[in-house]
Protein backbone atom coordinates (compact mmCIF):
# COMPACT_ATOMS: atom_id res chain seq x y z
CA UNK A 1 0.00 0.00 0.00
CA UNK A 2 1.42 3.54 -0.75
CA UNK A 3 1.41 6.38 1.15
CA UNK A 4 2.31 8.99 -1.18
CA UNK A 5 -0.86 9.59 -2.95
CA UNK A 6 -0.41 13.00 -4.40
CA UNK A 7 -1.18 13.85 -0.64
CA UNK A 8 1.93 16.45 -0.22
CA UNK A 9 3.04 18.81 -2.97
CA UNK A 10 6.21 20.90 -3.39
CA UNK A 11 4.85 24.31 -3.53
CA UNK A 12 7.98 27.21 -3.31
CA UNK A 13 11.82 27.16 -4.79
CA UNK A 14 14.81 29.26 -4.72
CA UNK A 15 18.10 29.91 -4.20
CA UNK A 16 20.60 32.66 -3.75
CA UNK A 17 23.32 33.84 -6.52
CA UNK A 18 25.85 30.90 -6.20
CA UNK A 19 29.92 32.14 -6.85
CA UNK A 20 33.14 31.16 -6.05
CA UNK A 21 33.45 33.09 -2.81
CA UNK A 22 30.13 34.32 -1.03
CA UNK A 23 32.08 36.86 1.10
CA UNK A 24 29.07 35.98 3.85
CA UNK A 25 28.22 33.23 6.26
CA UNK A 26 25.61 30.04 5.54
CA UNK A 27 23.32 31.45 7.54
CA UNK A 28 22.87 34.83 5.55
CA UNK A 29 22.69 32.32 2.02
CA UNK A 30 20.00 30.68 3.72
CA UNK A 31 17.87 33.10 4.78
CA UNK A 32 17.65 34.60 0.79
CA UNK A 33 16.78 31.06 -0.04
CA UNK A 34 13.61 30.77 2.10
CA UNK A 35 12.99 34.40 1.27
CA UNK A 36 13.02 33.42 -2.22
CA UNK A 37 11.02 30.10 -1.65
CA UNK A 38 8.18 31.90 -0.09
CA UNK A 39 7.80 34.46 -2.23
CA UNK A 40 7.86 31.60 -5.15
CA UNK A 41 4.90 29.97 -2.81
CA UNK A 42 3.40 33.24 -1.84
CA UNK A 43 3.62 32.34 1.89
CA UNK A 44 4.90 33.96 4.79
CA UNK A 45 7.56 33.10 6.94
CA UNK A 46 4.80 32.17 9.77
CA UNK A 47 3.02 30.13 7.86
CA UNK A 48 6.14 27.43 7.83
CA UNK A 49 5.87 25.13 10.90
CA UNK A 50 8.39 23.00 10.24
CA UNK A 51 12.37 23.58 8.84
CA UNK A 52 14.46 20.93 8.25
CA UNK A 53 18.59 21.17 6.77
CA UNK A 54 20.91 18.60 6.16
CA UNK A 55 24.95 19.15 6.49
CA UNK A 56 27.79 17.64 6.40
CA UNK A 57 30.95 18.52 9.18
CA UNK A 58 28.73 21.94 10.19
CA UNK A 59 29.06 23.51 7.58
CA UNK A 60 25.41 25.00 7.21
CA UNK A 61 23.84 27.05 9.85
CA UNK A 62 21.16 25.24 12.01
CA UNK A 63 17.23 25.51 11.29
CA UNK A 64 16.18 27.20 14.47
CA UNK A 65 18.86 30.19 13.61
CA UNK A 66 17.11 30.23 9.82
CA UNK A 67 13.92 30.71 11.85
CA UNK A 68 14.88 33.06 14.16
CA UNK A 69 16.07 35.49 11.57
CA UNK A 70 13.08 35.32 8.48
CA UNK A 71 10.80 35.73 12.29
CA UNK A 72 9.34 32.98 13.07
CA UNK A 73 8.44 30.86 15.68
CA UNK A 74 8.03 26.74 13.88
CA UNK A 75 6.44 23.74 15.90
CA UNK A 76 9.58 22.06 14.53
CA UNK A 77 12.92 22.53 13.45
CA UNK A 78 15.39 19.51 13.05
CA UNK A 79 19.04 19.46 11.68
CA UNK A 80 20.60 16.14 10.02
CA UNK A 81 24.54 15.48 8.72
CA UNK A 82 23.86 14.42 5.60
CA UNK A 83 24.83 14.37 2.00
CA UNK A 84 23.76 12.83 -1.35
CA UNK A 85 19.81 11.68 -0.84
CA UNK A 86 19.13 14.57 1.73
CA UNK A 87 16.72 16.03 0.20
CA UNK A 88 14.68 13.11 -1.26
CA UNK A 89 14.96 11.68 2.39
CA UNK A 90 14.28 14.95 4.45
CA UNK A 91 11.56 15.55 2.04
CA UNK A 92 10.11 12.06 2.93
CA UNK A 93 10.18 13.11 6.50
CA UNK A 94 7.88 15.95 6.00
CA UNK A 95 5.44 14.19 4.05
CA UNK A 96 5.41 12.02 7.22
CA UNK A 97 4.84 14.50 9.49
CA UNK A 98 2.33 15.97 6.92
CA UNK A 99 0.22 12.90 6.83
CA UNK A 100 0.24 12.39 10.56
CA UNK A 101 -1.59 15.94 10.83
CA UNK A 102 1.58 16.99 12.86
CA UNK A 103 2.44 19.74 10.36
CA UNK A 104 1.35 22.11 7.46
CA UNK A 105 3.76 23.29 6.03
CA UNK A 106 8.03 22.46 6.08
CA UNK A 107 10.95 24.55 4.74
CA UNK A 108 13.65 22.04 4.25
CA UNK A 109 17.35 23.73 2.84
CA UNK A 110 20.66 23.21 2.16
CA UNK A 111 23.12 26.40 2.48
CA UNK A 112 27.31 25.52 2.08
CA UNK A 113 30.20 27.55 1.23
CA UNK A 114 31.27 24.67 -0.68
CA UNK A 115 33.89 26.65 -2.60
CA UNK A 116 34.99 29.38 -0.31
CA UNK A 117 34.94 27.31 3.28
CA UNK A 118 34.55 23.48 3.63
CA UNK A 119 35.28 21.75 -0.22
CA UNK A 120 34.91 18.32 0.19
CA UNK A 121 36.74 17.31 -3.04
CA UNK A 122 39.59 18.62 -1.45
CA UNK A 123 39.78 15.40 0.77
CA UNK A 124 38.21 15.30 4.07
CA UNK A 125 40.16 15.78 7.34
CA UNK A 126 42.14 12.67 7.78
CA UNK A 127 42.16 13.14 11.86
CA UNK A 128 38.13 13.76 11.59
CA UNK A 129 37.61 10.95 9.61
CA UNK A 130 40.15 8.28 10.81
CA UNK A 131 38.27 9.11 14.91
CA UNK A 132 34.81 9.16 13.45
CA UNK A 133 34.83 5.66 11.53
CA UNK A 134 35.89 2.47 12.00
CA UNK A 135 36.93 2.07 7.75
CA UNK A 136 38.96 5.56 8.38
CA UNK A 137 41.93 4.43 9.55
CA UNK A 138 42.34 1.73 6.48
CA UNK A 139 41.88 4.33 3.92
CA UNK A 140 43.56 7.64 5.01
CA UNK A 141 47.41 5.82 5.06
CA UNK A 142 46.55 5.34 1.80
CA UNK A 143 46.67 8.58 0.73
CA UNK A 144 42.46 8.19 -0.28
CA UNK A 145 40.79 11.19 1.04
CA UNK A 146 39.05 12.73 -1.43
CA UNK A 147 35.27 11.58 -3.24
CA UNK A 148 36.96 11.76 -6.37
CA UNK A 149 39.33 8.76 -5.58
CA UNK A 150 36.39 6.61 -3.56
CA UNK A 151 34.05 6.46 -6.57
CA UNK A 152 36.60 6.69 -9.13
CA UNK A 153 37.34 3.34 -7.51
CA UNK A 154 34.21 1.57 -8.18
CA UNK A 155 33.85 3.66 -11.35
CA UNK A 156 36.94 1.78 -12.81
CA UNK A 157 35.47 -1.75 -11.74
CA UNK A 158 32.12 -0.97 -13.01
CA UNK A 159 33.46 0.20 -16.22
CA UNK A 160 35.37 -2.89 -16.75
CA UNK A 161 32.99 -4.92 -16.12
CA UNK A 162 30.57 -3.51 -18.27
CA UNK A 163 32.34 -2.05 -21.41
CA UNK A 164 31.71 1.66 -20.46
CA UNK A 165 34.57 4.06 -21.27
CA UNK A 166 36.21 7.14 -20.89
CA UNK A 167 33.80 8.65 -24.04
CA UNK A 168 30.73 7.57 -22.22
CA UNK A 169 31.82 9.25 -19.47
CA UNK A 170 32.17 12.45 -21.60
CA UNK A 171 29.02 12.36 -23.20
CA UNK A 172 27.64 12.28 -19.36
CA UNK A 173 29.74 15.52 -19.01
CA UNK A 174 29.28 17.12 -22.39
CA UNK A 175 25.37 16.78 -22.34
CA UNK A 176 25.07 18.41 -19.04
CA UNK A 177 27.10 21.29 -20.24
CA UNK A 178 25.22 21.82 -22.99
CA UNK A 179 22.14 22.45 -20.39
CA UNK A 180 24.19 24.97 -18.80
CA UNK A 181 24.53 27.00 -21.49
CA UNK A 182 20.84 27.65 -21.96
CA UNK A 183 20.46 28.48 -17.85
CA UNK A 184 22.09 32.21 -17.35
CA UNK A 185 22.15 30.74 -13.60
CA UNK A 186 24.84 27.90 -14.24
CA UNK A 187 28.25 28.83 -13.26
CA UNK A 188 29.50 27.25 -16.44
CA UNK A 189 27.60 29.18 -18.03
CA UNK A 190 29.38 30.34 -21.54
CA UNK A 191 32.16 27.50 -21.02
CA UNK A 192 31.13 24.89 -23.30
CA UNK A 193 32.34 21.70 -23.71
CA UNK A 194 33.06 19.24 -26.63
CA UNK A 195 34.59 15.53 -27.10
CA UNK A 196 37.90 16.56 -28.30
CA UNK A 197 38.29 18.94 -24.76
CA UNK A 198 36.86 16.42 -22.53
CA UNK A 199 39.23 13.61 -23.66
CA UNK A 200 42.60 16.14 -23.62
CA UNK A 201 41.86 16.67 -20.07
CA UNK A 202 43.93 15.22 -17.76
CA UNK A 203 42.86 13.01 -14.98
CA UNK A 204 42.49 13.99 -11.33
CA UNK A 205 41.47 11.02 -10.17
CA UNK A 206 41.32 8.45 -12.81
CA UNK A 207 38.99 7.62 -14.69
CA UNK A 208 37.69 11.21 -13.68
CA UNK A 209 39.13 14.32 -14.83
CA UNK A 210 38.27 17.87 -13.96
CA UNK A 211 34.97 17.91 -16.01
CA UNK A 212 33.46 14.32 -14.38
CA UNK A 213 33.26 16.73 -10.69
CA UNK A 214 30.77 18.11 -9.75
CA UNK A 215 31.46 22.15 -9.50
CA UNK A 216 31.81 23.21 -5.82
CA UNK A 217 30.33 26.67 -4.54
CA UNK A 218 29.42 28.74 -2.27
CA UNK A 219 25.67 28.54 -2.85
CA UNK A 220 21.94 27.76 -1.22
CA UNK A 221 18.57 25.94 -2.22
CA UNK A 222 15.24 25.71 -0.19
CA UNK A 223 12.24 24.26 -1.17
CA UNK A 224 8.33 24.33 0.65
CA UNK A 225 6.38 21.00 0.61
CA UNK A 226 3.14 21.27 1.81
CA UNK A 227 -0.21 19.34 1.82
CA UNK A 228 -2.29 19.24 -1.09
CA UNK A 229 -5.38 20.75 0.10
CA UNK A 230 -2.83 24.07 1.64
CA UNK A 231 -1.05 23.45 -2.20
CA UNK A 232 -4.41 25.04 -3.55
CA UNK A 233 -3.93 28.57 -1.33
CA UNK A 234 -0.19 28.93 -2.97
CA UNK A 235 0.54 30.92 -5.92
CA UNK A 236 2.56 28.84 -7.71
CA UNK A 237 1.23 25.26 -9.56
CA UNK A 238 1.64 22.56 -6.98
CA UNK A 239 4.60 19.49 -7.93
CA UNK A 240 3.08 16.74 -6.11
CA UNK A 241 5.09 13.96 -4.66
CA UNK A 242 4.51 10.83 -5.99
CA UNK A 243 6.85 8.55 -4.50
CA UNK A 244 9.41 7.87 -2.31
CA UNK A 245 12.17 5.15 -1.44
CA UNK A 246 15.35 5.24 0.63
CA UNK A 247 17.57 2.34 0.95
CA UNK A 248 21.17 1.26 2.57
CA UNK A 249 22.96 -1.80 1.31
CA UNK A 250 27.03 -1.84 1.79
CA UNK A 251 28.34 -2.59 5.40
CA UNK A 252 30.81 0.47 5.89
CA UNK A 253 30.45 4.65 4.86
CA UNK A 254 33.36 5.22 2.54
CA UNK A 255 35.23 1.09 3.05
CA UNK A 256 32.95 -0.05 -0.16
CA UNK A 257 33.66 -3.54 -0.79
CA UNK A 258 31.96 -4.20 -4.49
CA UNK A 259 29.78 -2.57 -6.52
CA UNK A 260 27.97 -4.96 -8.36
CA UNK A 261 24.82 -4.27 -5.98
CA UNK A 262 24.29 -0.50 -4.80
CA UNK A 263 21.72 1.05 -2.62
CA UNK A 264 19.54 2.50 -6.01
CA UNK A 265 19.28 -1.05 -7.21
CA UNK A 266 16.47 -1.92 -4.21
CA UNK A 267 15.49 1.83 -4.02
CA UNK A 268 14.21 1.98 -7.48
CA UNK A 269 12.02 -1.20 -7.38
CA UNK A 270 10.24 0.38 -4.12
CA UNK A 271 10.14 3.62 -5.89
CA UNK A 272 8.29 2.76 -9.03
CA UNK A 273 5.59 0.29 -6.09
CA UNK A 274 5.15 3.68 -4.43
CA UNK A 275 4.58 5.72 -7.42
CA UNK A 276 2.26 3.16 -9.27
CA UNK A 277 4.95 4.17 -12.30
CA UNK A 278 7.39 2.79 -14.50
CA UNK A 279 10.58 4.03 -16.01
CA UNK A 280 9.48 4.19 -19.84
CA UNK A 281 6.47 6.74 -17.72
CA UNK A 282 9.20 9.18 -16.51
CA UNK A 283 9.37 12.02 -19.34
CA UNK A 284 12.28 14.08 -17.12
CA UNK A 285 15.09 13.51 -14.49
CA UNK A 286 17.25 14.89 -11.98
CA UNK A 287 19.85 12.47 -11.40
CA UNK A 288 22.38 12.74 -9.22
CA UNK A 289 25.98 13.99 -10.35
CA UNK A 290 28.68 14.33 -7.72
CA UNK A 291 30.58 12.99 -10.54
CA UNK A 292 29.38 11.57 -13.84
CA UNK A 293 30.44 8.05 -13.56
CA UNK A 294 27.51 8.10 -11.18
CA UNK A 295 24.71 9.02 -13.59
CA UNK A 296 25.51 5.87 -15.59
CA UNK A 297 25.30 3.46 -12.85
CA UNK A 298 21.86 5.18 -11.53
CA UNK A 299 20.53 5.01 -14.88
CA UNK A 300 21.46 0.90 -14.83
CA UNK A 301 19.50 1.03 -11.45
CA UNK A 302 16.56 2.93 -11.90
CA UNK A 303 15.94 0.72 -15.58
CA UNK A 304 16.65 3.56 -18.12
CA UNK A 305 18.85 1.30 -19.49
CA UNK A 306 20.13 -2.37 -19.26
CA UNK A 307 23.35 -2.90 -18.09
CA UNK A 308 26.06 -2.90 -20.44
CA UNK A 309 24.06 -0.66 -22.91
CA UNK A 310 23.74 2.29 -20.71
CA UNK A 311 27.24 4.02 -22.42
CA UNK A 312 24.98 3.75 -25.59
CA UNK A 313 22.15 5.23 -24.29
CA UNK A 314 24.21 8.05 -23.10
CA UNK A 315 26.26 8.13 -26.24
CA UNK A 316 22.78 8.18 -28.54
CA UNK A 317 22.17 11.60 -26.92
CA UNK A 318 19.38 10.78 -24.65
CA UNK A 319 19.88 12.58 -21.41
CA UNK A 320 20.05 15.98 -23.41
CA UNK A 321 17.03 18.38 -24.17
CA UNK A 322 14.83 16.29 -27.19
CA UNK A 323 16.13 13.19 -25.88
CA UNK A 324 14.72 10.30 -24.19
CA UNK A 325 14.83 11.08 -20.60
CA UNK A 326 16.25 14.71 -20.38
CA UNK A 327 17.74 14.73 -17.40
CA UNK A 328 19.71 17.68 -15.27
CA UNK A 329 18.28 20.31 -17.62
CA UNK A 330 19.55 23.53 -15.87
CA UNK A 331 23.27 21.96 -15.84
CA UNK A 332 23.23 19.12 -13.12
CA UNK A 333 25.54 19.75 -9.98
CA UNK A 334 29.03 19.22 -12.83
CA UNK A 335 27.81 22.55 -14.39
CA UNK A 336 24.95 24.54 -12.74
CA UNK A 337 26.28 24.01 -9.11
CA UNK A 338 26.65 21.73 -6.14
CA UNK A 339 24.30 22.49 -3.14
CA UNK A 340 24.38 18.12 -2.31
CA UNK A 341 21.50 17.16 -4.81
CA UNK A 342 18.96 19.89 -3.76
CA UNK A 343 19.81 21.98 -7.30
CA UNK A 344 18.97 19.58 -9.22
CA UNK A 345 15.72 19.30 -7.65
CA UNK A 346 14.67 22.81 -7.87
CA UNK A 347 15.31 22.26 -11.28
CA UNK A 348 12.84 19.36 -11.85
CA UNK A 349 9.71 21.34 -10.24
CA UNK A 350 10.57 24.28 -12.80
CA UNK A 351 9.97 22.04 -15.52
CA UNK A 352 6.90 19.84 -13.95
CA UNK A 353 5.40 23.73 -13.40
CA UNK A 354 6.50 24.25 -16.93
CA UNK A 355 8.28 27.08 -15.83
CA UNK A 356 9.85 27.57 -19.31
CA UNK A 357 7.36 27.35 -21.22
CA UNK A 358 8.02 29.10 -24.81
CA UNK A 359 11.88 28.72 -24.53
CA UNK A 360 13.90 25.83 -26.24
CA UNK A 361 14.74 24.92 -22.28
CA UNK A 362 11.38 23.15 -21.38
CA UNK A 363 10.83 19.60 -21.58
CA UNK A 364 7.79 19.79 -23.60
CA UNK A 365 4.13 18.88 -21.70
CA UNK A 366 6.16 16.93 -18.92
CA UNK A 367 4.02 15.75 -16.51
CA UNK A 368 6.06 12.85 -14.62
CA UNK A 369 9.95 13.13 -13.50
CA UNK A 370 12.34 11.21 -11.32
CA UNK A 371 14.89 12.80 -8.74
CA UNK A 372 17.67 10.18 -7.52
CA UNK A 373 20.29 10.92 -5.00
CA UNK A 374 23.28 8.92 -4.15
CA UNK A 375 25.85 9.31 -0.95
CA UNK A 376 27.58 6.30 -2.65
CA UNK A 377 26.84 2.83 -3.13
CA UNK A 378 25.99 2.19 0.21
CA UNK A 379 23.10 4.56 0.28
CA UNK A 380 20.54 6.07 -1.83
CA UNK A 381 16.73 7.73 -1.53
CA UNK A 382 14.67 8.53 -4.83
CA UNK A 383 11.58 10.28 -5.54
CA UNK A 384 8.58 10.74 -8.23
CA UNK A 385 7.20 13.83 -8.88
CA UNK A 386 4.38 14.65 -10.69
CA UNK A 387 1.99 17.73 -11.92
CA UNK B 1 69.66 18.50 -1.20
CA UNK B 2 67.25 16.03 0.32
CA UNK B 3 67.25 14.50 3.55
CA UNK B 4 64.88 11.77 5.17
CA UNK B 5 62.16 13.50 7.54
CA UNK B 6 59.59 13.15 9.43
CA UNK B 7 56.97 10.20 8.14
CA UNK B 8 54.91 13.19 6.64
CA UNK B 9 51.56 10.76 6.01
CA UNK B 10 48.46 9.74 8.28
CA UNK B 11 49.02 7.11 10.26
CA UNK B 12 46.70 4.34 11.06
CA UNK B 13 45.21 5.06 14.09
CA UNK B 14 44.46 2.20 16.59
CA UNK B 15 41.74 2.11 18.09
CA UNK B 16 39.91 -0.85 20.65
CA UNK B 17 38.34 -1.98 18.09
CA UNK B 18 41.37 -2.53 15.26
CA UNK B 19 44.65 -2.54 17.16
CA UNK B 20 44.79 -6.26 16.70
CA UNK B 21 45.10 -5.34 13.29
CA UNK B 22 47.90 -2.86 13.31
CA UNK B 23 49.74 -4.65 16.16
CA UNK B 24 50.03 -7.59 14.06
CA UNK B 25 51.09 -5.31 10.91
CA UNK B 26 53.85 -3.67 13.05
CA UNK B 27 55.31 -7.40 13.40
CA UNK B 28 54.99 -8.11 9.59
CA UNK B 29 52.04 -9.77 9.73
CA UNK B 30 48.14 -9.89 8.92
CA UNK B 31 45.50 -11.00 11.17
CA UNK B 32 41.68 -10.50 10.90
CA UNK B 33 38.74 -10.27 12.91
CA UNK B 34 36.14 -13.12 12.71
CA UNK B 35 32.75 -13.24 13.79
CA UNK B 36 32.46 -16.04 16.42
CA UNK B 37 29.19 -16.84 15.66
CA UNK B 38 29.13 -16.90 12.08
CA UNK B 39 32.34 -17.21 11.27
CA UNK B 40 32.45 -14.08 8.54
CA UNK B 41 35.56 -12.21 8.56
CA UNK B 42 34.96 -8.63 9.93
CA UNK B 43 36.84 -5.99 7.30
CA UNK B 44 37.71 -3.04 8.68
CA UNK B 45 37.55 -4.57 12.39
CA UNK B 46 34.57 -3.39 14.18
CA UNK B 47 32.64 -3.31 17.87
CA UNK B 48 30.42 -5.95 15.99
CA UNK B 49 29.88 -8.71 13.08
CA UNK B 50 27.88 -6.85 9.72
CA UNK B 51 26.77 -9.76 8.58
CA UNK B 52 24.94 -11.18 11.76
CA UNK B 53 24.93 -8.38 14.39
CA UNK B 54 26.85 -10.93 16.80
CA UNK B 55 29.34 -8.55 19.40
CA UNK B 56 30.84 -12.15 19.79
CA UNK B 57 34.37 -11.84 17.72
CA UNK B 58 37.74 -13.24 17.84
CA UNK B 59 40.71 -12.42 15.63
CA UNK B 60 42.35 -15.06 13.53
CA UNK B 61 46.31 -14.66 12.22
CA UNK B 62 46.71 -15.62 8.40
CA UNK B 63 50.82 -14.80 8.38
CA UNK B 64 53.05 -12.65 6.44
CA UNK B 65 52.38 -14.63 2.88
CA UNK B 66 49.48 -12.81 2.00
CA UNK B 67 48.42 -13.03 -1.74
CA UNK B 68 45.33 -11.18 -3.30
CA UNK B 69 43.61 -9.78 -6.63
CA UNK B 70 43.11 -6.35 -7.58
CA UNK B 71 39.31 -5.52 -7.87
CA UNK B 72 39.62 -2.73 -8.49
CA UNK B 73 42.27 0.59 -8.42
CA UNK B 74 42.92 3.97 -9.20
CA UNK B 75 45.77 6.43 -10.32
CA UNK B 76 45.54 9.37 -8.11
CA UNK B 77 47.95 12.63 -9.96
CA UNK B 78 46.62 15.06 -6.72
CA UNK B 79 47.83 14.87 -3.61
CA UNK B 80 44.53 15.12 -1.24
CA UNK B 81 46.82 14.23 1.85
CA UNK B 82 50.05 15.53 3.00
CA UNK B 83 52.95 13.06 2.27
CA UNK B 84 51.46 12.12 -0.98
CA UNK B 85 53.12 14.93 -3.10
CA UNK B 86 56.47 12.95 -3.31
CA UNK B 87 55.17 10.29 -4.71
CA UNK B 88 52.98 11.20 -7.69
CA UNK B 89 51.01 9.51 -9.07
CA UNK B 90 49.76 7.23 -6.56
CA UNK B 91 48.39 3.77 -7.01
CA UNK B 92 45.62 3.31 -4.53
CA UNK B 93 43.82 -0.37 -4.68
CA UNK B 94 40.89 -2.22 -3.50
CA UNK B 95 42.49 -6.34 -3.13
CA UNK B 96 40.61 -9.24 -2.45
CA UNK B 97 42.49 -12.12 -0.58
CA UNK B 98 43.08 -15.08 -2.35
CA UNK B 99 41.98 -16.84 0.54
CA UNK B 100 39.19 -15.10 1.75
CA UNK B 101 38.11 -13.17 -1.45
CA UNK B 102 35.00 -11.42 0.39
CA UNK B 103 37.48 -9.58 2.18
CA UNK B 104 39.36 -6.71 0.29
CA UNK B 105 42.10 -4.91 1.54
CA UNK B 106 42.65 -1.24 0.63
CA UNK B 107 46.36 0.22 0.38
CA UNK B 108 48.68 1.89 -2.52
CA UNK B 109 50.65 -1.04 -5.12
CA UNK B 110 54.09 0.20 -4.24
CA UNK B 111 57.11 0.05 -6.70
CA UNK B 112 55.21 -0.15 -10.00
CA UNK B 113 53.80 1.76 -13.33
CA UNK B 114 50.79 2.54 -13.10
CA UNK B 115 50.55 2.20 -16.40
CA UNK B 116 51.54 -1.31 -16.02
CA UNK B 117 48.38 -2.06 -13.49
CA UNK B 118 45.30 -4.05 -14.65
CA UNK B 119 41.56 -5.61 -12.47
CA UNK B 120 42.66 -9.23 -12.02
CA UNK B 121 46.44 -8.78 -11.42
CA UNK B 122 47.97 -10.74 -8.85
CA UNK B 123 49.63 -9.33 -5.44
CA UNK B 124 51.47 -10.18 -2.66
CA UNK B 125 51.39 -8.10 0.65
CA UNK B 126 54.44 -6.30 1.88
CA UNK B 127 55.22 -4.07 4.77
CA UNK B 128 56.92 -0.87 5.00
CA UNK B 129 58.65 0.44 8.21
CA UNK B 130 57.15 4.03 8.19
CA UNK B 131 58.35 5.13 11.93
CA UNK B 132 60.66 3.13 14.56
CA UNK B 133 57.43 1.30 16.18
CA UNK B 134 55.19 1.14 13.24
CA UNK B 135 54.68 -0.72 10.02
CA UNK B 136 52.26 -0.34 6.69
CA UNK B 137 50.66 -3.04 4.46
CA UNK B 138 50.75 -2.39 1.17
CA UNK B 139 50.80 -4.34 -2.24
CA UNK B 140 53.22 -5.12 -4.92
CA UNK B 141 52.60 -6.85 -8.25
CA UNK B 142 53.36 -10.49 -7.84
CA UNK B 143 56.25 -11.78 -9.95
CA UNK B 144 56.46 -14.75 -12.55
ZN1 LIG C 1 28.46 -12.87 12.20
Amino acid sequence: MSTYSNQCAIVGVGENQRSRKSGTTPLHMALTAARNALADAGLEAKDLDGIMNYSTGGDSCPSHELATYLGCHPKYVKDVSGGGSSTELLIADAVALIEAGMLETVLIYRSMNGSSGVQVGRGYDPNMLQEMLPGGSFIMPYGSASPSQWFGMFANRHMHETGITKEHLGHVCISFYEHAQRNPNAFLNGKPLDMETYLATPDISMPFNIHDCCVELDEANAIIVTSASNAKNCKSKPVFIAGMAPRTTHSQVHYWTQVDEVAADHAAADLYKSAGVKPEDIQVASIYDCFSWVVLRQLESYGFAKRGEVGDFVAAGNLKLGGSLPSNTAGGMLSEGYTHGMNNVLELVRQLRHDYKGTERQVKDCELGIATGWAGPDIAGAMILRN
Amino acid sequence: MTKQTAYEKPIPLKTPDNHEYWDAADRHELKLQKCSACSTFIHPPGPACPTCGSPETEWELLGSDISATVYSYIVSYRPFLPGFQHELPTVITVAALDAAPDVKIMANIIECDPGDVEIGMPLKMTWVDITDDRALPQWVLARG
